[in-house]
């Protein structure tokens, strides 16, 4: 069955995937010694990097998520002016190129900011709360929109029962939403801990010292100033097996998640508010409107000015913008296809004799690439192409495929529990009617066309913010617009580089809401 | 047209786009081959000259041109590698990749003369800590000042990840030599942070964020030339000041030498000397150039110029980083 041939496709898709990221830890790990492992194993700055970076990964995750719950129940269930603005914003958050959203931050919380101004002593912001403050403006607004597709997988029946009987938001949080967004933690939570625990830009500027740092600073010096790949390969290996130490321990801790079959989905009822609920949208609506606002408002800043209407005349801005678009959309189509084959596996896996572990395994797969460092993922296909001698001419192709590789985690996130859910009611259905491959698609499009549609705009937009791979492969026709606003910042034009991200960012928009539009049609409640 | 007279035109055809279709391509990093940077100039000056094609290919940093070639070993497409630097050049000789180069450079004016058989200087400049005149009362006047003055908010660079970082760690222990463990703790205890590069060190203090942050005696030409800003200054170092050369070397593969060869001779020439100052905001490295904007020559000139041997840097690189992350992380 898992092997008949309408699932060739997707085996290929998988082997694809499997062999493009196997291929590039291989590659490196041929340069390792694991005879000199020893002496770094020794090192104890390595291990105070590893406490700290565990510490702030944790830290940033839960409070990521503890703000996210209250806020997308908030959002589901209450309509207000400017809500749609809000979702949008969320989308983004993940893309705006650290070095921006840092100096936005600065604007409000910094020396001279805002807080300062405001409150007459200054927001202690180098340190473990600075790093905290981006890592929650980062992430928070990404689990806010995971949460709220968990929220789509509800179905009407509970809603109309609950609104019938009457109940409180807090007593339907409790028995209906609880029970549906609790699978959608776990997964989550490593999403967003493994971001923050090997990303480095934002714990080195706002750290206040090398005191806080990540693995990945080690790696990035191993592998730029040392050219040292046995030690970036032991580093790489450690922080992946810290990383999946972690993934282990988080699924063990939480229950077997059970699927459930749901019919319909997306509707709204009214739930009676009571003053609790109130207090808690109202609460957790300030809160995270302070978190994410000011620093937004600060990068949009610029729009205003002069400057910003000139930077639109250079002919520069929109050659580095249609590269950019070049490298993401094919690269988004790429990821959203791997990880539909990684989907259509995983589902004709689960709920078969022995099948159930493979499916996870399949699914965390795609995790995989979150704990390899970027760079080490590209160093290691460079590393290959060179091998097999592929010329980097073909970079432009290498390009795609990595940062397809890369977005992959986040496509799963949107369109696993959609496609689970699927597989699950209509599944007996199915195999009396032998209902295979495209069709089944072609019957359920009206059901997964938002997830669908999500995962590929994620894959988009990540692919859009990407700087690491682009910059190493660096070849003409591959000036992206993060690499033009760096080169900015990179000699002076500091505020004209803000101004490069302003465009970035309403490109990224612009994209996230034409492709949800087109694609996800209009039952979207996110 | 006769058959002949038609095959001698393709061959003519053939031959001026094999002419034109010879190209030079060097590797050099994304400021330096920005259309603000001294790119086009030197590509339009050289292509006239050469009748060639000049290609740049722009990688995020001058660290990342040397991984870049060590990446693609043997197999690498670059005739030239320009803007790597001294803290570097030890690094690059070691790959094995670097060709020796021809270039007369006996009238170079880099501190001490210029002696290398691989690597050509192309400009100058040296690592200070800028301040704003506007807010700081008392400037520094010496890398003590920086190190001891507690009120004093610093951001520099992380010597790990970028350059002028790299520099911070050589200046100080050729200051302090044995005590650069103590210098450095005084030091943390009053540094706002340390920064992945230079643009997120040199960004946080325009934003306000220090009192004075890492980076060249040239970054207030800059504000002078290009926004009329006349607030920001180079703190002077009485201890003498620790310099930054950018060079370039001709790969031992490259797959157009002659071009090569000839773009080497022209680093020197003043259709390339005379763009780097308001190109790159450095130093020209020959004297018989258009006279430097004023600038240039009012910020503080070194009176003495600190170096540290090429070589033993290479081989305590490690160990100096190790001293100043446990003189700062305790």
């Amino acid at each position: 069955m898992i092997f008949s041939s309408h699932l060739r496709p997707a085996w290929l898709g998988v082997a694809v995937y499997l062999v493009i990221a196997g291929a590039a830890l291989v590659a490196l790990l041929g340069y390792a010694s694991p005879s000199d492992w020893g002496r770094y194993l020794a090192d104890p700055y390595t291990w105070r990097v590893v406490r700290f970076s565990f510490t702030q990964a944790s830290l940033s995750a839960l409070l990521s998520i503890l703000l996210a719950i209250p806020m997308a129940s908030c959002l589901f269930h209450r309509r207000f002016i400017g809500r749609q603005t809000l979702l949008s914003l969320f989308a983004i958050s993940m893309v705006v190129p650290t070095i921006v959203a840092i100096l936005g931050i600065v604007v409000v919380y910094g020396r001279n900011s805002w807080f300062t101004s405001l409150f007459g002593v200054s927001f202690p912001l180098y340190g473990l709360g600075g790093i905290l403050l981006a890592h929650v403006f980062f992430n928070m607004p990404l689990a806010v929109r995971v949460i709220l597709q968990a929220y789509q997988l509800i179905p009407d029946a509970q809603w109309r029962l609950a609104s019938q009987l009457g109940l409180s938001r807090w007593h339907v949080f409790r028995l209906i939403e609880w029970h549906y967004l609790k699978k959608n933690l776990p997964g989550l939570f490593l999403l967003i801990f493994m971001l923050c625990f090997s990303g480095f830009a934002v714990v080195l500027s706002l750290g206040g010292g090398p005191r806080s740092s990540t693995l990945e600073v080690a790696i990035y010096q191993a592998l730029r100033f040392e050219f040292d790949l046995n030690k970036a390969s032991y580093l790489s290996l450690l922080q992946v097996f810290i990383c999946s130490l972690v993934a282990l321990a988080v699924y063990k801790l939480v229950p077997a998640i059970r699927q459930d079959v749901s019919l319909y989905q997306g509707a709204r009822l009214l739930m009676r508010s009571s003053r609790l609920a109130m207090l808690v949208d109202f609460g957790s609506l300030i809160i995270v409107l302070l978190w994410i606002l000011p620093p937004f408002i600060a990068i949009f800043a610029p729009i205003v000015t002069p400057l910003f209407w000139q930077t639109l005349w250079q002919s520069d801005l929109w050659w580095s913008l249609w590269h950019s678009v070049r490298i993401a959309l094919p690269s988004g189509v790429l990821a959203l296809l791997i990880g539909l084959s990684i989907a259509a596996l995983a589902r004709a896996l689960r709920w078969r004799r022995g099948g159930d572990g493979w499916a996870q395994k399949l699914e965390q797969s795609g995790n995989l690439v979150l704990m390899v460092p970027s760079l080490v993922l590209a160093t290691g296909l460079f590393l290959m192409f060179r091998n097999i001698g592929i010329s980097i001419k073909h970079a432009y192709w290498i390009v795609v495929w990595v940062n397809a590789v890369m977005a992959l985690p986040f496509v799963l996130r949107a369109i696993m529990p959609t496609v689970y859910q699927q597989e699950k009611r209509f599944r007996h259905l199915y195999e009396q009617m032998n209902v295979v491959g495209l069709a089944r698609l072609r019957m359920e499009w009206s059901q997964i066309r938002s997830a669908v549609a999500q995962g590929l705009a994620y894959a988009v937009l990540l692919s859009l913010g990407d700087l690491g791979v682009v910059a190493l492969f660096g070849s003409k026709g591959l000036e992206t617009l993060p690499m033009y606003l760096y080169q900015l910042i990179g000699s002076y034009r500091v505020e004209q580089g803000a101004c490069v991200a302003v465009v970035l960012i309403l490109l990224c928009l612009v994209l996230f809401s034409l492709i949800n539009r087109l694609i996800g049609g209009r039952r979207v409640v996110v | 047209m006769s058959f002949k007279s038609f095959a001698l035109a393709t061959t003519a055809l053939l031959a001026t786009s094999l002419v034109s279709a010879e190209t030079l391509t060097v590797y050099t990093y994304d400021a330096f081959a920005s259309e603000w940077g001294p790119g086009p100039k030197i590509k339009t000056n050289f292509e006239a000259q050469c009748g060639c094609e000049l290609n740049f290919v722009a990688l995020d940093s001058s660290v990342g041109i040397l991984s870049r070639v060590q990446l693609e070993g043997e197999a690498s497409e670059a005739d030239v590698l320009l803007g790597l630097d001294l803290n570097v050049m030890e690094a690059a000789k070691q790959t094995g990749l670097l060709e020796k180069h021809s270039v007369d450079t006996s009238n170079v004016t880099t501190p001490g003369g210029w002696n290398d058989d691989n690597f050509v200087p192309f400009d100058q400049g040296y690592f200070a800590f800028i301040y704003d005149s506007e807010k700081l009362a008392t400037a520094p006047t010496s890398l003590k000042d920086v190190v001891e003055n507690q009120d004093l908010k610093v951001i520099y660079q992380d010597p790990r990840t970028s350059t002028p970082g790299l520099g911070l760690l050589l200046w100080m222990k050729a200051v302090y030599g044995d005590q650069a463990a103590d210098a450095w703790a005084k030091l943390a205890s009053h540094t706002v942070t340390v920064t992945k590069g230079w643009y997120d060190g040199y960004s946080l203090f325009l934003k306000g964020e220090a009192d004075v942050v890492l980076s060249y005696t040239t970054s207030p030409a800059y504000h002078i030339v290009a926004e009329g800003e006349h607030k920001y200054k180079a703190a002077e170092a009485s201890e003498g000041f620790y310099p930054q050369i950018e060079v370039a070397a001709v790969l031992e593969n490259a797959p157009n030498k002659a071009l090569a060869e000839q773009f080497m001779q022209f680093i020197l020439e003043p259709g390339f000397q005379n763009v780097v100052a308001t190109g790159n905001w450095m130093y020209p490295v020959m004297a018989n150039v258009d006279p430097l904007p004023e600038a240039f020559t009012s910020q503080p000139q070194p009176t003495k110029v600190l170096t540290l041997d090429a070589e033993q840097v290479a081989q305590n690189r490690q160990a100096w980083i190790n001293e100043w992350l446990e003189a700062t992380t305790h």
